[in-house]
Order: structure tokens, then sequence, then C-alpha cells
């Protein structure tokens, strides 16, 4: 934990960490809920979600953990909690699914809901948000030559449902993102985009070769994030977005370069974005993001997948 | 053009700001020259990088795309300029291998993305930074957010995987320096995270966190070469695998497992959806443990014995190392800040024979051990604190350690965080959360 008027090489305030945790050393997700201080967090390599206090710190033991046959989860990656609605979302790439508990639940307990199957346009899944306030849930999905981008559901969906929108295509230069995040207030749709380049086939699945797997020949590959020309930005959307469409609002170019940013995260009530990436992060000041857009998209296209 | 000079100035600031691409170690031979000046204070050298970047930033500027002027077209924000910014300008020493032959030590930097050298008699109870004999640093090296580090003294070649940003094993010679190409480098599962040597089989070992797998490959093996095996399944124990030690003399491969287990399936975009799995198995937490496999094993096997257990006081292992002479293996254990030293052919819930942690130690968040069996010392790797450590070879207790190796000033904090990618603010201690 950071303070948030932290700057230059500085230490964490707080750390959870250790073996009592039930953390790893790979985690993809956070969430915080301000209503009930809890801190949640996916363990992807146990299939797991962890429920901490919010000022938890050391090696504290979470107060709950959601993992067991019940619960479907192999691989959760990101995390949101509806504190309005006494949810926890999860979504799991390896199940290309979008998963709902009970904010309480804890153990071996099935979902609420599960959005899931061909339908919802799911695949590798590695954000979610929700809007407890206009009911939806947004999801940021990549798919190799397919459908990439955010996905937006209604908040009580459940099963194989096609989503009530979706923002990407060519206009809209989205393709390696992760974390995404909703204001509350404005319903405005924050997205992190790593780069601009479309995540490559990559040469193993799990730990066996991929047949017939054919390298792209590129000298500068690895850390995509310093690519000149295919630098990531902060994206955000209004809240009835929809199509190929770009950004209604960015923050691009060497602010968020060397981060690659994946990460994003809000405070609205001063007008703060943190872009998180790589090894470090950085706070804007835009407080105009927080505000309801006035006109409408631009190129706006219905149905853009 | 307002906007065009705008983003000049903001590249400017950003990299006066001290996240730029200069290599980590110009700024510590400036420091050295003129100790007096501002730690962020940029070389001659990096001067010139930052001059042939914006060369190339005016370049995209003008040639579309992202960083066009009219895209997006009528949006709020653009070139925005952070308001603060967080980030550790040194390396932070992560995988460490030793070479008797030579006497150099070698470390990995996960911070910076580089690979530090240094002389076995490095180090001091200096505050100031060590000078590395060799460094390999910049994006032709392809070293990633890397991980563990070997040696082999007879090629004169050392090895490191990158745990992320961009799946490869890469492989450097002693007379390479700077930002240069791998003599050869080998495509390797997503999250591989140390190797191991085996001179006499010709094989490295490669542990794969995600899969619970151990694979092996030639060591020569580049390019897209296939594992020739691979140790992985239920009945071996492998549980979010990290470091790895090929005892060639006991046909024996040693493990440090954090416990973490799920029954992992395909994931990536370009996979399809995997659903016949058979039982399905859900995620679990075991107890961390080291785990000794056949070293000739293949497939679903059991683990020839295990440390695990209470008594071990093992807490997120790292890497290890094997003293053959002592019969025992010692491992960076992160999650107390502490060396426990285990007799090699233990088993079962044991104590470890001796443990170095304390005050006086110095460590903080280790990550990787190495035995000079010759000079009777011991190296570790911080993470936690821009440091590396000796010990005399059977230390115990809260020691003070014989010299320390520092990438940075002394009392330099740390982000603490690598590869990040969520974040979340909690409104009501004003803090940002961001998980490792």
């Amino acid at each position: 934990m950071f303070a948030r008027l932290a700057n230059g090489n500085v230490a964490p305030i707080r750390t959870i960490e250790g073996q009592a945790t039930n953390l790893s050393r790979t985690m993809h997700g956070l969430a915080y809920d301000a209503v009930n201080d809890e801190i949640i967090v996916p363990v992807a390599l146990s299939g797991a979600i962890l429920i901490f206090r919010g000022d938890a710190a050391g090696e504290t033991p979470p107060i709950r953990v959601i993992q067991g046959t019940r619960t479907g989860l192999v691989r959760p990656q990101t995390i949101a909690v509806d504190a309005v609605n006494d949810e926890i979302l999860t979504a799991d790439p390896a199940r290309r699914s979008v998963f709902v508990f009970d904010r309480t639940a804890t153990g071996n307990v099935p979902p609420k809901r599960v959005i899931t199957g061909p339908k919802t346009g799911l695949v590798d899944i590695v954000g979610v948000a929700v809007d407890p306030l206009r009911n939806r849930i947004v999801a940021s999905s990549r798919k190799g030559n397919g459908a990439t981008g955010l996905f937006v559901f209604d908040r009580l969906a459940n099963g194989d449902v096609p989503p009530r929108a979706f923002i990407g295509g060519p206009k809209s230069k989205l393709a390696h993102f992760r974390q995404v995040a909703i204001d509350p207030a404005t319903g405005n749709i924050f997205l992190a985009q790593q780069n601009t380049r479309m995540k490559r086939e990559e040469a193993y699945v799990l730990d066996k070769p991929r047949e017939n797997f054919k390298e792209e020949k590129d000298e500068e590959d690895g850390d995509d994030s310093a690519r000149l020309d295919q630098m990531g930005f902060i994206a955000v959307y209004g809240p009835d977005d929809n199509g190929d469409i770009p950004p209604r609002a960015i923050i691009k170019g060497p602010g968020v370069r060397y981060a690659g940013a994946g990460g994003v995260a809000l405070n609205p009530k001063k007008g703060e974005l943190f872009a998180v990436g790589g090894n470090g992060f950085q706070t804007f000041l835009v407080p105009e993001f927080f505000k309801p857009f006035s006109r409408p998209p631009t190129t706006l296209q219905p149905g853009g997948r | 053009m307002p906007r065009r000079l705008l983003f000049l100035t903001l590249t400017v600031a950003l990299l006066l700001l001290g996240i730029g691409q200069s290599p980590p170690q110009a700024r510590s031979r400036e420091r050295a020259a003129a100790p007096a000046t501002d730690p962020y204070e940029e070389s001659d050298e990096a001067c010139a990088i930052d001059a042939a970047m914006i060369a190339a930033l005016q370049e995209q500027f003008q040639a579309g795309g992202v960083l066009a002027d009219n895209w997006p077209p009528d949006a709020l924000g653009g070139l925005v300029p952070p308001l603060r910014s967080v980030h550790d300008p040194y390396p932070t020493y992560d995988g460490l291998a030793f070479d008797p032959l030579a006497g150099r030590v070698i470390m990995s930097d996960e911070n910076r993305h580089s690979m530090l050298v240094y002389d076995r008699t490095a180090g001091s109870a200096s505050t100031a930074v060590t000078e590395p004999i060799q460094q390999i640093f910049g994006r032709r090296t392809q070293i990633g957010f890397v991980a563990g580090v070997e040696v082999d003294p007879v090629r004169q070649e050392f090895y490191t995987v990158n745990n992320d940003g961009g799946d490869k094993l890469v492989v450097f010679t002693y007379d390479q320096q700077g930002d240069v190409v791998p003599t050869r480098s080998l495509v390797t599962p997503h999250q591989s995270w140390d190797v191991a040597l085996a001179p006499k089989r010709d094989e490295i070992a490669i542990s794969v966190q995600q899969s619970n797998a151990i694979s092996f490959f030639r060591r020569a093996a580049s390019g897209h070469d296939a594992p020739v095996r691979t140790i992985r399944g239920l009945s071996t124990e492998l549980h979010d695998p990290h470091g790895v030690f090929f005892d060639e003399q006991h046909n024996e491969i040693i493990t440090a497992n954090h416990g973490n287990w799920t029954q992992i399936r395909p994931y990536t975009s370009y996979d399809p959806l995997v659903t016949d799995v058979g039982e399905y198995k859900p995620g679990a937490f075991y107890l961390p443990s080291i785990t000794f496999h056949r070293a000739d094993a293949n497939g679903d096997v059991a683990p020839l014995r295990v440390i695990q257990g209470s008594l071990t006081r093992l807490n997120w292992p790292m890497g290890l190392d094997l003293d053959a002479q002592r019969g025992e293996i010692a491992v960076a254990n992160y999650g107390d800040d502490s060396i426990l030293v285990f007799a090699r052919g233990g088993g079962g819930d044991v104590q470890p024979t001796r443990v170095i942690r304390g005050p006086a130690t110095e460590i903080v968040g280790p990550i990787s051990v190495a035995i000079d069996a010759k000079n009777d010392e011991i190296w570790l790797a911080n993470y936690g604190d821009h440091t590396a450590l000796v010990f005399p070879r059977t230390a115990a207790g809260n020691v003070k350690p014989k010299r320390i190796i520092r990438n940075a000033p002394a009392k330099t904090p740390t982000c603490g965080f690598t590869n990040a990618s969520a974040a979340a603010f909690d409104t009501k201690r004003d803090a940002l959360l961001v998980p490792n």
C-alpha cells in the first residue's frame, strides 16, 4: 500500500505477504470494498479468492477464502466488488467465465450466477468491473484474431447471454489491455491498455509446445510496453458507448509510456487516476474524466463486433 | 504546434524524473565521480539516448497512430503529464549464481531488466554502490521480468529465465557487455522461474510455476526446441515451484515449492475452452516444501522425499543451492527474511540445521542463495533492499554479513513490486493498493 501522495522512489507504507496470507507472488487483480473495509484478491495459482480486513498488514491470514469444488474456479484472474448488492465478481479465463459470488461467501460455495458460453464472446478475460447504479458488468476480454474489447452485460445476466454492448475494433485501437474500472457516479468506463499490438500466439500451451507454432520475427520482442509505435494508453468511455469507437478521453504518450499501464484505479473525489504497470505507477489529475460526457461518441457503430 | 512542444517537454521532464531507459549503473558511476550531485541526474550517455528517443518520438508523432495529434478525435486529455510518479530507478537483485572457477557472481535484475556480474571479492561495509565488472542491459538483450540465474563455468556462459515479459531463457557469455543480443535463446513455458544446469548430462532444468512442472531441455537447446521430458502431475507434489537445483551426484532434482496449486487449463486468447479434464480438482493451498525427484524422472512421478511441515519454517521458499561438501541445502526463505539450511538427505517435517535470521543479518526479501565452497562463503540476493549479502558458509543466527554488495546507495528504498497489472484505491486510508 502506498500513500496517495507518494512520489519518487518510495517504499510501501504497508505490505501483506508471507505464507499465512495464502497470497502468491502472482496476482493480477485487486478490489477494495470501501463500505465494508475489505481487500479482495484473486489467487490465480490456487483457484481462490481471498478477503482481508482493510487494515491487514504483514503475514495476516485472510478473513474469508472462497475455494473448492463448488466454486468452479480454476484460475481467477481479476476481481470486482459490488458493495451495493453485496456481491463479489471474478473472471476466470481458464473457464471463459465471469463468476458472481455472495460478498460474504466463504469456503466451498457455488457462485450465484455465471456468465459463460459462446454467445458471451468472452475468452481471455483480464478485467472485470461492476456498475451497481446502472446494473452493468463490464469485462475486458481478448480473443486472438477475434472480438477483443469491452463486453458490457446486464448485472443480473446469467448463463450463455450476449453482451448488451461491445466496444472494440480497429478504430478503437484496443488490443493488449488489462484492468477495467468504473466511476460509480458517472458510469464512465476506464481501461488500462499496455500496448496496441494484438497479443501473439504463445509458443507453448501451458508446458507443452504449441503444434504448428510459427514465430513472428521481431528482434525487439519482449517488453512490449516500450515500443514507441505501440504505446499503450488509458482509455475512457461513456456508460452507454457501443461499437468500434475511439475513446472519449485518453491519457497517452510518455506519461504512461514506461508503465505500460495494465492497472487503473480511481479516486473520483480528487479527480485522480492511477496508472499502474511494470515497476511503478503514475498519478494523473484529470477531473474532467469524472464528469458525464456531453457529446455523442465519435463514429458510433452499434454492434461493431 | 503547441501540443508537440508540450509533448517534447513532457518527454524531457519524465526522463529527468528518472524513469528513462538509461543503464542503471550509469547513474552509480556518475555519483561515484561527483557524489554531491542529484542521484537522478542523467549521465552524458543517458542524454545521448534521450536525444535519440526524442527524435524517435517526433517521428512517431508525425506518423499517426496513437500518438497522432488527431487520435482519438475530439477526446479529452491526450498528452497528460503525471502529477506524481512512483518508480525505483535502481536494479533489484533477484536470481544469483556463483562461478568458482572465474570467481564471478552473476545476478539478475528484475526491476531494470539487466544482468549484473561481480567479482567474488566484491562488496564491503561501505554505503556506496558496488561497481559490477560486467553488465548486460538494453532492448536487444531480451531480458524481461527476469528470475533465476545459472552459470556454466566451463563455457563461461550464464543463463537467466524470464518469468514474464517475453517467455525466454537467454544465454550470455563473459565477454559480452551492454545492449547485446544473447548468444542463444530458448522459448520457455510461461511463468518459468529458475534454471539449473547438469553439465554431465548436458541438460538444463526449468521450473514452471503455473504448470506445477519441471521441464528438461538439452543444455544447448535454442529457438523452439521442445523439452526432452517434463515432471508434471498430481503425484509430483510440485506446487508453484520456484528454485530448482540439479544434483547430478545423487541423480536428484531439488525444488522449492510455495504451496499453491490449481488444475491449470489453457486460458490465453488463442486457446479453445478446455472442459475435458477428467475429475475437476479445485485449487488448493499446500504447505511450502522442498521436493526431491529422480533427475531422470518423466511424467507424473512422485517425489523421492519431501521436506515439509511446521518445523521446517519454510515460508515462500525461493532459490536454493546445494553444498555438496557438507551435504546441505541452503534456501532463501523470502517469507520470514531468512536463510534456512537443511541436511540434503532429510525428509518430512524436519527442523533446519541452521538458520541465518535477525536484524543484524540485513536480510530483506531474500530471493536466491549460492554457496562458495572454495572460499567458505554463502551469497544471498535481497529483493527488498538493493543489496546482496555475503556470510560465512557456516553462519547461524543473527549475524552480520561479511560484505554487502549494493546496486544503490545505502538506505535507498524500493517500491517492492514488479510487473504489477492491477490496482485499487483505498478511500478510507487515502492509499493505493497494488498486487505484486
